[in-house]
């Protein structure tokens, strides 16, 4: 028979006193020990895999922005290639003179800069907004 | 055979099962003992086995496996780009596709070749030949276009490869070909500024170390290092894209013009050397004018002619042997030894003050000066304008011209020196020594780089070369007033800009013929020139234009070079915010009224801004916080 004794101090649990007994009934709490060893042992394992899945996953995310850093450099450089040649003053006036058939004008004039009571001002200032739709 | 003991006979049966089961342990201790020395064998053999790789051979497996993870990956440093005063990108590297194979890989190199042929555009028997080769590594295109590599990974061949390489290209063509040069294949200088400064340009290439598994995944954790790259210093020359355009476009249509066989024309701005633009132009075999890759700016040298007299004229007055309206009386012809020497066109016997002299372009006038001043004072003053050396441009191949020293000359030397004959300089030499006139005395160096710029954007200004004093300011300011009159109403008046003054001079100078001596009237060959600069009371803008035979009726420097000269400073006046002579009275008075474009307004309205930004301390607060 099992008998319980209560510690006198509290808090410390089940005391077992079984005389001849008394290996048997620790076995419970030895195989709840070990369960939980093994239960951790293997949830360490588990966490440990998924700590592994979530580095090697950051090593691709990483290795993939690498690429893309690598790739963005360079469509960088294409792009300010393809800026500077459409900027360039051959094509504009390729552009202008083919698609758009513009040509040069036969005389230029350019305007001074408008000084109010300059007797030497022979242009009057434009009325309005020359460039609006409507200025006509 | 049975397994089972044999029973022995003639004895009792249990007798029989003691020797039974004595036979059958012993035959179990021997097996026991055999498996046991065999396992004993095969763990000795790995034990042996495991020290010689843990041991002996540790270091040679360690690089194997080393070799097999461990990646060496060369990062490659970009090549600088070079780009314009403004920052306007005129070479620049991008990235392009190379086809590459291992031939060890191809399984048939005929039929491979023969597909890639039509791809690349490529001898099939080179491919072939290529393919068939027993290397690991050859090339079959490099740097094709992007719709040639993908079209050639299309065909799936086994063993071939698409790797990427840094290009380098010219948004802009052909424009200022000569100055920016070429690099080769590999991105390394060959020519022009590409080669100059191809240390600069060239950057440091990095390295990555990377543990890496299978398919080209890096392991996670595992070695990692790197040495990042350097990218090549960014070059700003000191050209504007715009002028160097119009200076090409102008120029092939003066060429083109007259029928010459090309042209050069420089813009410099006077005070500090800076080249603007650079164009040179030939006419190739085909019989049409191009853009040349040959910068002759600096490095052909022609016989200047009259665009020579204001600095045989800045001597005459730098040594006070006569004065702007000094008199002398000037004959149409001149006997000098066994030459005559005659103005064009044809005059009486004139009184012409030297001003005169220089505004028709007197041959006479001037040898008659230039006999009183003397062999020695001419040449040490054309050797200060810079004749006879190179310039500090410090461009491959530019050529010193020839100046020979007094020592040399003969009886004709000094009066044909005097008017730009028996001399030879390039068209750099002769805006250098017009830039010195324009900048009160002082002989910029020319330059073609402003300086450098890293990654950061933060610009390292080059050095400039040294400026030399080389002719009194008051000296100087005569000879531009002289200069002035050229344009106004003398051979160069189709060199006028209108709203500016300009100073010039005009030349035509003959040809030395292949077959040597400058021929006769009717069978000359000419260099027609113009030289000048604007505003003339406060240059910013210097000016050469220099036609090379221009064929037919046309072939003087004011009918020729002039005009173009005009156009062109017309263009920059625009482009360089030089205000007019208009523009420029009393710019401060009140109610003047400023045209500027929205975009101008707000480039200023933002100058203005950071400009009491930076007084108050608050942009360098920011900076200094990152902000």
């Amino acid at each position: 028979m099992t008998a319980v004794v209560h510690h006198s101090r509290p808090g410390l649990g089940r005391w077992i006193d079984d005389g001849t007994t008394g290996r048997a009934a620790v076995r419970p709490a030895a195989r709840s020990a070990a369960a939980l060893a093994v239960f951790g042992f293997f949830a360490t394992l588990l966490a440990l895999a998924a700590f592994q899945s979530v580095v090697v996953s950051g090593q691709l995310e990483f290795d993939h922005l690498q690429r893309r850093l690598e790739d963005g450099r360079g469509r960088s450089q294409l792009l300010r290639a393809e800026v500077a040649r459409l900027e360039s003053p051959g094509r504009i006036l390729e552009v202008a003179g083919g698609r758009l058939g513009l040509v040069f004008p036969e005389e230029r004039f350019d305007l001074p800069s408008v000084v109010p009571g300059d007797p030497s001002t022979i242009l009057a200032p434009p009325v309005g907004d020359p460039f609006s739709r409507t200025y006509r | 055979m049975s397994r089972q003991p044999v029973e022995p006979t003639g004895r009792g049966r249990g007798a029989a099962t003691v020797v039974w089961h004595r036979e059958t342990r012993r035959r179990f201790r021997r097996r026991a003992i055999f498996v046991g020395l065999t396992l004993v064998a095969v763990a000795g053999m790995f034990g042996w086995r495991l020290v010689s790789l843990q041991l002996q051979e540790q270091e040679r497996f360690v690089a194997q496996g080393d070799s097999q993870r461990i990646k060496n990956i060369t990062l490659r440093a970009g090549r600088g780009a070079i780009v314009d005063r403004n920052g306007v990108d005129l070479v620049l590297s991008v990235p392009g596709q190379s086809m590459i194979a291992n031939p060890l890989w191809v399984e048939d190199p005929v039929r491979a070749a023969q597909a890639l042929a039509q791809v690349l555009g490529a001898d099939p028997e080179v491919l072939e030949r290529r393919l068939s080769s027993d290397k690991s590594f050859v090339y079959l295109g490099r740097q094709v276009d992007l719709e040639v590599a993908e079209a050639t990974l299309a065909l799936n061949i086994s063993g071939v490869y698409a790797q990427e390489e840094w290009e380098r290209i010219r948004p802009g063509g052909d424009s200022a070909l000569s100055v920016l040069g070429r690099t080769d294949i590999d991105s390394i200088g060959i020519s022009g500024m590409e080669l100059v400064y191809d240390g600069t340009l060239s950057g440091t290439d990095g390295k990555r170390r990377v543990e890496m598994g299978m398919r080209g995944a890096s392991i996670p954790g595992g070695e990692y290092s790197v040495e990042a790259a350097a990218d090549g210093r960014t070059l700003v020359l000191t050209l504007d894209r715009a002028l160097q355009f119009e200076a090409e476009r102008l120029l092939l249509k003066g060429v083109e013009a007259v029928g010459a066989k090309g042209g050069v024309l420089v813009a410099m701005r006077p005070a500090t050397g800076e080249i603007l633009a650079t164009a040179t132009v030939r006419r190739s075999s085909d019989g049409v004018v191009r853009i040349s890759s040959d910068y002759r700016a600096a490095t052909w040298t022609y016989e200047p002619g009259s665009i020579i007299k204001p600095l045989t004229v800045s001597a005459i007055l730098n040594r006070a042997v006569a004065a702007p309206d000094t008199v002398r009386e000037v004959p149409p012809r001149l006997e000098v030894h066994d030459a005559t020497f005659s103005d064009s066109p044809f005059h009486e016997t004139a009184d012409l003050t030297l001003t005169e002299i220089i505004r028709r372009s007197s041959n006479v006038g001037t040898i008659l000066w230039a006999q009183d001043l003397g062999s020695d004072a001419l040449y040490e003053q054309l050797r200060e304008f810079g004749l006879g050396s190179v310039t500090d441009l410090d461009f491959p191949g530019e050529a010193s011209g020839i100046l020979h020293p007094p020592g040399a000359w003969s009886g004709t030397t000094l009066p044909t020196i005097a008017i730009g004959q028996g001399v030879s300089t390039t068209p750099l030499q002769m805006l250098t020594a017009y830039s010195a006139l324009a900048n009160g005395g002082v002989r910029p160096a020319p330059t073609l780089v402003l300086g450098t710029r890293d990654d950061e954007g933060v610009f390292e200004p080059r050095r400039p070369g040294p400026s030399l004093s080389i002719l009194p300011t008051a000296v100087a300011a005569e000879v531009v007033a002289m200069m002035e009159q050229v344009v106004v109403s003398g051979t160069g008046t189709r060199a006028q800009v209108p709203g500016y003054r300009v100073a010039g001079k005009t030349g035509t100078a003959w040809k030395v013929l292949p077959t040597g001596g400058y021929g006769s009237k009717g069978n000359r060959s000419y260099v027609a020139s113009f030289a000048g600069f604007l505003p003339a009371d406060t240059p910013r803008l210097a000016v050469i234009v220099v036609v090379d035979e221009p064929s037919g009726e046309i072939y003087s420097g004011g009918r020729v070079a002039a005009p173009v000269f005009a156009e062109f400073a017309g263009f920059a006046v625009r482009q360089l915010s030089i205000p007019s002579a208009h523009e420029r009275v009393e710019s401060d008075r009140e109610g003047r009224v400023m045209a500027l474009t929205p975009a101008h307004h707000a480039i200023l309205r933002e100058a203005a801004e950071a400009s009491r930004l930076e007084q108050s301390g608050e942009l360098v607060a920011a900076s200094a916080t990152g902000g």
